[in-house]
């Protein structure tokens, strides 16, 4: 460490227990051995690092807000590489609708700098308070809009990563498979050109409350239909009353125009702080598991009709197939939602990545893949060992 | 809306509240965040972290579950425990010589520096 702690300005870097104990898990609450924290603030910062790590045999992991869920940013006897000194947002190519960003800008910052021009970034995980652009482009988010706008991985015009021999790769759009989604096992992502788009003139919502299951998909069928739909959003009977709703399978439809039947904004407001509170209440109220299955459609009714006699409380992103059912730690019922997921061709990670906590699942497809790319962009093996698969 | 002082004692480690911190905002490292903070205190460690929180409680304004940061808390054990920083020791020095924090002042003399803890 010594060596190490010799390559940065004292405040770039802390080995101090208690910044080691801070670094040891991220949301997921996964424990770690974290060897020290550096917060690089130049692409040389980064450079150094990574020949220090491969010379040294030393994983390094990259990590944004740590709102991860899986594991991903959890140190395993590592130095961790925090991005939180990545802040610089450039100006906007108003013609192109473009802006480049550096990986630690949270994304509610960029929006905010985004909306005196009106313009915003439109793929919003619930953990968009603090989520950084960078660790959303590593778990390829998706979150509350998917529906109209689908996953960050379609808004990157470039993403500028350096990878584990310190090389500096600007990957375009057409080579997505090296960036979006591999959860940091390629390299750390320093800056990104993100692709725009305009805040919609006008936004209502509609709250839908079902008794029967099947109705309700009816419904959901009804909803996709509509140009208009910005937000789809399901809560099951069981998540609904633990945070005192009824106990019914209720719908979210936000729509960017006004055929909802909630206008104001100050209403609208309020109903997506309850949704975006739920998470955190389901965990409060002991399920602090989140697991986040992408369900093909034909397979949503018996998927949901089973979580729903399982007593398992469960809400997500239906309108792209991605439910979040939440579960006591340890619940041997999460494994058979795992082989019930695979079996009907859905994915058991639809937004969360694979992490620590799902790594054994990855499926031979991934594996091949995540080998592929790890022997082209970090042979020796520097970034997030055993994370993904 | 005055902010409900009932403490909701559990942190569920979202990290939510990073942004809303304005220490973070200075520190920008995890240890100075209310998320981490919470770490801290539930790891039992006892650190001198605990005196960079302003008690602001912007955190629990921003908290989906409304955890409180209990910050008077986490510095109650730090005293029990005689952490204290120089900032801190200097003042009640002071206090117990001179009857104020800052030290000797002359008949109408305003203090040039405020320190606190």
């Amino acid at each position: 460490m010594q060596q190490l702690l010799s390559l940065f300005h004292p405040d770039q870097i802390s080995i101090r227990h208690e910044t080691r104990i801070a670094y040891s898990r991220d949301a997921s609450r996964i424990h770690g051995e974290c060897l020290a924290v550096v917060w690089p603030e130049t692409i040389e910062d980064m450079i150094r690092l990574i020949g220090w790590a491969a010379e040294t045999g030393n994983d390094l992991v990259p990590r944004g807000a740590g709102t991860g869920l899986c594991g991903g940013a959890t140190p395993q006897n590592s130095v961790v590489i925090d991005s939180a000194r990545l802040r610089q947002i450039g100006s906007i190519d108003i013609p192109a609708n473009k802006i480049v960003v550096e990986a630690g800008v949270p994304l509610d910052l960029l929006n905010r700098h985004l909306k005196p021009f009106e313009l915003f970034f439109p793929v919003i995980p619930g953990s968009h308070r603090s989520a950084t652009i960078g660790g959303m482009i590593a778990t390829n988010a998706a979150g509350l809009h998917a529906v109209r706008y689908g996953r960050i991985d379609e808004w990157v015009a470039e993403a500028t990563l350096i990878d584990g021999k310190g090389i500096i790769h600007h990957l375009s759009a057409g080579d997505r498979g090296g960036i979006a989604g591999w959860e940091g096992i390629t390299g750390m992502i320093v800056q990104a050109a993100l692709h725009l788009t305009e805040i919609p003139q006008q936004r209502s919502l509609t709250l839908l409350c079902f008794d029967d299951l099947k109705g309700m998909l009816e419904e959901v069928a009804h909803l996709k239909a509509n140009p208009s739909l910005s937000a789809l959003e399901y809560i099951n009977p069981q998540a609904a009353a633990l945070v005192g709703w009824a106990a019914k399978h209720t719908l979210l439809a936000e729509f960017h125009s006004m055929d909802g039947k909630v206008e104001a904004t100050i209403d609208m407001a309020a109903i997506w702080r309850a949704r975006e509170s739920l998470s955190a209440r389901l965990t409060l109220a002991g399920f602090p598991i989140s697991e986040d299955p992408q369900i093909l459609p034909e397979a949503q009714e018996s998927t949901l009709d089973w979580l729903a006699i399982q007593g398992i409380p469960v809400f997500g992103h239906l309108g792209v197939g991605i439910i979040h059912p939440r579960f006591l730690q340890g619940d041997p019922r999460i494994l058979e939602l795992y082989h019930r997921v695979s079996a009907s061709g859905g994915q058991i990670s639809g937004e969360h990545g694979m992490g620590l906590k799902k790594r054994q699942w990855a499926s031979l497809a991934m594996k091949v893949k995540a080998q592929a790319l790890k022997t082209q962009f970090d042979p020796q093996g520097v970034f997030n060992r055993g994370k993904l698969c | 809306m005055l902010i409900e002082l009932l403490e909701n004692p559990v942190c569920t480690e979202c990290g939510l509240c990073r942004e809303a911190c304005p220490v973070f905002q200075i520190q920008q490292q995890e240890e100075f965040s209310p998320r981490g903070r919470a770490i801290l205190g539930s790891a039992g460690i006892r650190t001198l972290v605990f005196y960079q929180c302003t008690l602001c409680r912007s955190c629990r304004v921003v908290c989906p579950i409304g955890h409180d940061p209990a910050g008077e808390t986490l510095r109650a054990g730090l005293i029990e425990a005689s952490i204290e920083t120089p900032a801190n020791q200097a003042m009640i020095a002071n206090i117990r010589e001179y009857g104020n924090p800052f030290g000797p002042l002359a008949e109408g003399e305003v203090p040039k520096t405020l320190t606190c803890c």
